[in-house]
């Protein structure tokens, strides 16, 4: 077996020598028939299909893609995951502190830490949500950190997802189709649980009802419909939860109140587990065209008639731009030093920073503050010399529209392949959830990995897979 | 439960019985083709008319060429009643209804989904059509399966299978309808030059020849054969059979108010004009109206439960 990685493994040290989270498991795989493990991996791939755990690359109409699954598992010790958890709780608490005060007195702008500027104009900003405080006052209930590690010591986080974060059906999915595939080998590590994720979604989902009560509240997960990317999703989540699964189209304000369209008449809806965005919510407030969503929903919602989870308007925090401020939110709110690191990262709005970033773009990932899925990036490393003149202009035109990193060192975690073991970047999601100031973190996670040789997009809609991942206990 | 979540079980399971009833048609004709029977063309035109392709088949096509029908009938896009479609439709409706049905029945109807995607997409081999009917209708036997196993006997499964009778009710209707000529009296028929052999195709196209045959003492007559797809309550293609169970699931989703919706009533409508005509059920106009009623029945259904 040749194993070479220029970069952080998490496996080996080097060839011949096994880092200690993995020494059992690659003793255990030093066991296994190789052909027999390529039939495993590829009867994983039947699984998925079966079972239509699928998701759509938008724009590929109607086809449905299989998101590639490898077979070899991430790990990742306890005191590592203690050290995450603190983190993420430590960002999930103060990113909700930093909304409140947002769309409230705006402290935070008043002792001049974020430039009024970031806040006004930006898209993500809702003035409906002005002087609005959400039931329970929580807004990110839902949030999918993603993080990267570059060595054994660090993790850095590299977005909080607040918007619409997806995957934790994908986190779930694995883990069932790794005790499907190799039911031993689970049970001989002591790997933490992952699937009370569901269980705590529901609890935090009730404990947010605007009802004063809290008996029983009727919950549904609004989905843009069948055709959407992660409508597997949608329909896993409300599956588990218990919940029904909703389209626009169910549901209508009247009286005040939210209602859904069932077969006896219409039924009061309590809270909605929305995976729609913002602008889709509610076309009489944000986009008028927008079938998606329900008339006269933000007027119920201001009204405290209906939760909504996220809150509109948490997506200002996961802003590309805000993101860099996030350290200095923490201190703001929390008075406590962020646990979890940032990636360094320049903001081309800045003169100065702008002319760094200009001047290096060859070592820099260059991403657009309002874009997601990897896409309208920039790679510096692996740009062509067109590429980068092409995306120098666009920053130069629009230069308050991007922010650039260093290109990180992404840890490289072993895959499966016919000819054995072979190294791939890895980052991780993470799913926490928020009720009444407390955040529970799901141990484990999704772990997206780039699949191709050298590369470092891990987005499933450019050709990343996923692992499960283990979280050992301790 | 949600009116949109009724429409799409009751759909899904419209569209995966029509699937079936296509299937046992085109197996039907595809024997007679392999007999190289001389009643070939007549059988075709009927399957044809029963399915209301026949017009859109001709704009394209000179003659009534059996391979070309049965491509025709499984895959070729110009017929919006395709069987790929069909399945497409069926699956899509289980993809918007996931949350209710249980993963085995979602896994069943995928991966039939998937295996007529795999085989129809390739070019269809005559020495392949037998097996592919097979496995599909076994594909199909095996989501009803674990429609009964594994799901709760609650609403759910009685808009499953309101949309299963009421399709079934249409497609042995329509068979009835275009061939309710061979259904007129014995004399007639015998003059007319038609035979037994006819009959024959017509249970043979709903897959129910064995258990007539069983159940008359293996002698096929015209009113023998129209009561066993009209009256006879034990058939399950039968009309009354079909409605009765359409009552029987309309009745537990409604509990204590059945009497007064009009979906009921209409549904007990249609199982007593079954039963008055029972000795004179063999013209056209009969069946016409029931053909018509059940499409009532459907809307009305679709109306009470506020599918839209």
């Amino acid at each position: 077996m040749t194993y070479f990685t220029k970069t952080y493994d998490e496996a080996f040290i080097n060839e011949n020598s096994v880092r200690t989270n993995y020494k059992k498991f690659i003793s255990w795989y030093k066991n296994q028939d190789i052909n027999e493990l390529t039939k495993i991996n590829s009867d994983a791939m039947k699984f998925f299909e079966n079972t239509g755990v699928s998701f759509k690359v938008y724009s590929s109409d109607k086809k449905e893609n299989l998101i590639p699954f490898d077979i070899i598992p991430r790990i990742i010790n306890s005191k590592e995951w203690d050290k995450l958890v603190r983190g993420i709780t430590q960002r999930v608490l103060a990113i909700n502190f930093f909304l409140t005060d947002i769309y409230g007195q705006q402290e935070i702008i008043k002792h001049g830490v974020i430039p009024v500027d970031l806040i006004q104009n930006n898209a993500a900003f809702l003035k409906q949500m002005i002087g609005f405080t959400p039931p329970n006052k929580t807004y990110n209930h839902i949030s999918g950190i993603d993080l990267i590690k570059t060595n054994s010591d660090n993790f850095y986080v590299l977005e909080d997802n607040v918007r619409v974060p997806s995957g934790a059906s994908y986190m779930i999915e694995n883990r069932d189709t790794m005790i499907k595939l190799f039911p031993e080998l689970i049970s001989r590590y002591k790997v933490s649980e992952n699937r009370n994720y569901t269980k705590y979604l529901s609890e935090i989902l009730k404990k947010s009802s605007p009802k004063k009560t809290k008996i029983n509240p009727n919950i549904v997960l609004l989905t843009p419909g069948i055709y959407n990317s992660a409508f597997f999703e949608h329909a896993f989540l409300a599956d588990k939860l218990g919940v029904e699964l909703v389209e626009g189209k169910d549901l209508r304000v009247i009286n005040k109140y939210l209602n859904m369209k069932t077969i006896d008449g219409w039924k009061r809806v309590d809270v909605i587990y929305r995976r729609i965005d913002d602008i889709f919510l509610d076309p009489l407030s944000f986009k008028e065209d927008s079938f998606l969503g329900v008339p006269g929903l933000m007027e119920v919602y201001r009204s405290k008639n209906v939760t909504i989870a996220n809150a509109p308007g948490t997506g200002i925090s996961d802003d590309k731009s805000i993101y860099s401020y996030i350290p200095d939110i923490i201190k703001f709110y929390l008075g406590q030093k962020p646990i979890l690191k940032n990636v360094k990262t320049f903001k081309c709005r800045i003169k100065d920073e702008l002319k760094y970033v200009l001047e290096n773009l060859n070592k820099l990932v260059v991403k657009e503050v309002h874009g997601s899925g990897g896409y309208g990036m920039l790679v510096g490393p692996l740009a062509s010399k067109t590429e980068i003149s092409k995306f120098k202009n666009k920053i130069k035109k629009n230069p308050y529209s991007y922010i650039a990193q260093p290109t990180l060192s992404l840890s490289t975690c072993p895959i499966y392949t016919k000819k054995g073991l072979t190294p791939r970047h890895v980052d991780l999601r993470c799913f926490a959830l928020l009720a009444q100031e407390k955040v529970t973190v799901t141990s484990g996670g999704l772990t997206r990995v780039a699949l191709k040789k050298g590369s470092l997009v891990v987005n499933s809609s450019q050709g990343g897979g996923t692992k499960d991942t283990w979280i050992l206990s301790s | 439960m949600l009116g949109s979540t009724a429409d799409s079980l009751f759909w899904m399971f419209r569209y995966i019985e029509r699937v079936e009833n296509t299937l046992c048609m085109i197996e039907s004709g595809f024997q007679l083709y392999l007999l190289s029977s001389s009643n070939l063309n007549n059988e075709w035109d009927a399957i044809l008319r029963t399915n209301s392709i026949r017009h859109h088949f001709l704009k394209k096509n000179n003659s009534l060429d059996s391979l070309n029908i049965i491509n025709f009938m499984l895959k070729d896009p110009k017929n919006s009643n395709n069987i790929l479609i069909l399945i497409e439709k069926a699956r899509e409706n289980a993809r918007r209804s996931r949350v209710s049905i249980t993963s085995e029945v979602w896994e069943a109807i995928n991966t039939c989904w998937l295996y007529l995607n795999e085989e129809l997409n390739k070019k269809i081999n005559e020495s392949k059509i037998q097996t592919i009917i097979k496995n599909t209708r076994e594909k199909i036997a095996l989501i009803f399966g674990f429609l009964e196993r594994s799901m709760l006997k609650n609403e759910i499964i009685n808009f499953c299978y309101l949309g299963t009778f009421i399709e079934r009710f249409d497609n042995t209707v329509r068979i009835l309808n275009t061939r309710y000529y061979l259904l007129l009296d014995e004399k007639k028929i015998r003059f007319e030059g038609y035979d037994n052999f006819q009959l024959e195709m017509i249970l043979r196209s709903i897959s129910s020849y064995r258990s007539f045959m069983w159940k008359n003492q293996n002698e096929i007559k015209a009113n023998k054969v129209s009561y066993f797809l009209i009256s006879d309550k034990d058939m399950p293609k039968s009309l009354m059979f079909c409605v009765n169970e359409t009552i029987k699931n309309l009745r537990s989703i409604h509990k204590k108010n059945f009497l007064k919706n009009k979906s009921y009533l209409n549904a007990i409508n249609i199982q007593k004009k079954i039963k008055q005509k029972n000795r004179n059920f063999n013209n056209y106009s009969f069946l016409n109206s029931l053909f018509k009623l059940n499409m009532t029945l459907a809307t009305n259904i679709e109306e009470e439960f506020n599918f839209r």
